[in-house]
């Protein structure tokens, strides 16, 4: 990874921590937030395509820790 | 001449057997799954998904998978995620070796114990997977803390990987180890506005080589040979958006590099919205753009020190298109109690190389007593 994308890298996490002072969404008001098309857990059907997908490309993660995947990838 | 029709009747009923057995363990995995379900578990979900994948060159992948969650107190929650892929008349480079199709299968089993400290979340666990020539033995752990009255979520994990390809038809296991780590934030803006960018790093050492994938090498279809090491880069960042009339928007990128030059972009667009109290349907597109891996080339001359024919190194795009719907009916679903969920979805996926795939995906969420 080069210097330029570290840079991107820190940049978005910054951008994104900073964020963390500024929301003032309260818990009464999260009733959408809790709505299950606002999450971003995969569900089985979301993890089974993300597994094909990996099996059939050459990037793959970006979602959280991997496991050690199988013998198609 | 009867001795040639009755061989070829006795070769096509074998091969129709030998395609028959990864539905038989398939529709077996998935009946213990159900049968799970009857169980009364405490205070538990369990949920059930049959996944079937076909694609253009004909073979087919049928995977019923079971995750179950317990919690043991307000505290402590138990995951635990079983999962079956019958895999038949396997892919371009079985046929070569086997004509009439191979088949296999591959058995995953995943647990992982979640214990809250306050705002922060603790998960240690556990992944095995075993198949035909390949097994996978992982452990990780990972941590989340909630800030800012939990509008915001930090979150990272590691991950370690022992894997071992076997270079079928030797009997040579290779040996091949992955150490994962990624962060993420996940900031709620408004109250219908949350966002996540995330970093994934990812090595792998040992062996890399795909033993059944093939190139020309100086005329000669031969195996490849990858490098022994390979540092892989992935930064996403995604956005879930509330709109009017209960209609949600979803979009999620990711950039990835790897020192193999593999770099890519995948760009992701989706609706869903609740048709009553009852049922969510959406719709979603996703694009995908990889350029090939430094050593590849279409074939090969002279004496290359790295030479691949693994069609995942090759420059593609590759656009799918998906359909969901979610019900969840009154009264439960056949023998399910209320707050049973149905999800139903299909996958078409078409890349620039040729290859097109649909996937069908049928599975059901049971919230148990």
């Amino acid at each position: 990874m080069t210097r330029c994308h570290t840079l991107i890298v820190m940049i978005l996490l910054a951008a994104a921590s900073a964020g963390a002072g500024c929301a003032t969404v309260q818990p009464w008001q999260r009733g959408l937030l809790a709505d299950s098309c606002m999450i971003f857990d995969a569900d089985s059907a979301t993890a089974y395509m993300t597994h094909w997908q990996e099996a059939r490309e050459g990037s793959m993660g970006g979602f959280g820790v991997q496991g050690g995947g199988c013998g198609c990838k | 001449m009867k001795g040639r029709w009755a061989g070829s009747a006795s070769r096509v009923a074998a091969v129709a057997a030998s395609r028959r057995k990864p539905l038989l363990i398939a529709l077996c995995a998935l009946a213990v799954l159900l049968a799970a379900a009857g169980y009364n578990w405490a205070q538990n979900q369990l949920d059930v998904s049959f996944h079937a994948f076909q694609d253009s060159r004909g073979v087919t992948v049928l995977s019923p998978d079971a995750n179950f969650s317990k919690d043991f107190s307000d505290r402590t929650t138990l995951k635990l995620k079983f999962g079956v892929d019958a895999i038949s008349a396997a892919s371009d480079s079985c046929a070569r070796c086997h004509p009439n199709g191979a088949n296999n299968g591959r058995v995953v089993a995943n647990v992982g114990v979640t214990r809250k400290y306050g705002d922060s979340k603790l998960t240690v666990g556990g992944e095995v997977s075993r198949e035909n020539f390949y097994t996978a033995t992982t452990g990780l752990v990972s941590l989340s803390r909630d800030l800012n009255k939990a509008n915001t979520t930090v979150a990272g994990g590691f991950a370690f990987s022992l894997n071992q390809p076997q270079l079928h038809p030797s009997d040579t296991v290779e040996h091949q180890t992955a150490v994962d780590a990624y962060g993420s934030v996940t900031q709620s803006w408004t109250k219908g506005t949350v966002t996540q960018v995330g970093y994934e790093i990812n090595q792998v050492n040992g062996y890399q080589t795909n033993p059944f994938l093939r190139t020309k090498l100086n005329g000669v279809l031969t195996v490849g040979n990858s490098p022994d090491s390979r540092t892989r880069h992935a930064v996403s960042a995604r956005l879930r958006q509330a709109l009017p009339a209960e209609t949600f928007f979803d979009a999620d990128y990711r950039w990835y590099h790897d020192t193999w030059d593999v770099n890519s972009h995948t760009f992701a667009l989706g609706l869903s919205h609740h048709f009553g109290s009852r049922v969510v349907g959406g719709g979603a597109w996703r694009h995908y753009t990889q350029t090939g891996a430094y050593f590849y080339q279409p074939s090969y001359t002279g004496n290359p020190t790295y030479y691949t024919g693994d069609f995942r190194l090759f420059p593609f795009d590759s656009n799918s298109v998906t359909g969901k719907v979610d019900i969840t009916p009154k009264n439960g679903i056949v023998m399910m109690p209320p707050g049973s969920t149905l999800t139903l979805q299909y996958e078409r996926y078409h890349a620039t190389t040729g290859f097109v795939a649909g996937i069908f995906t049928g599975g059901v969420r049971i919230p148990l007593k």
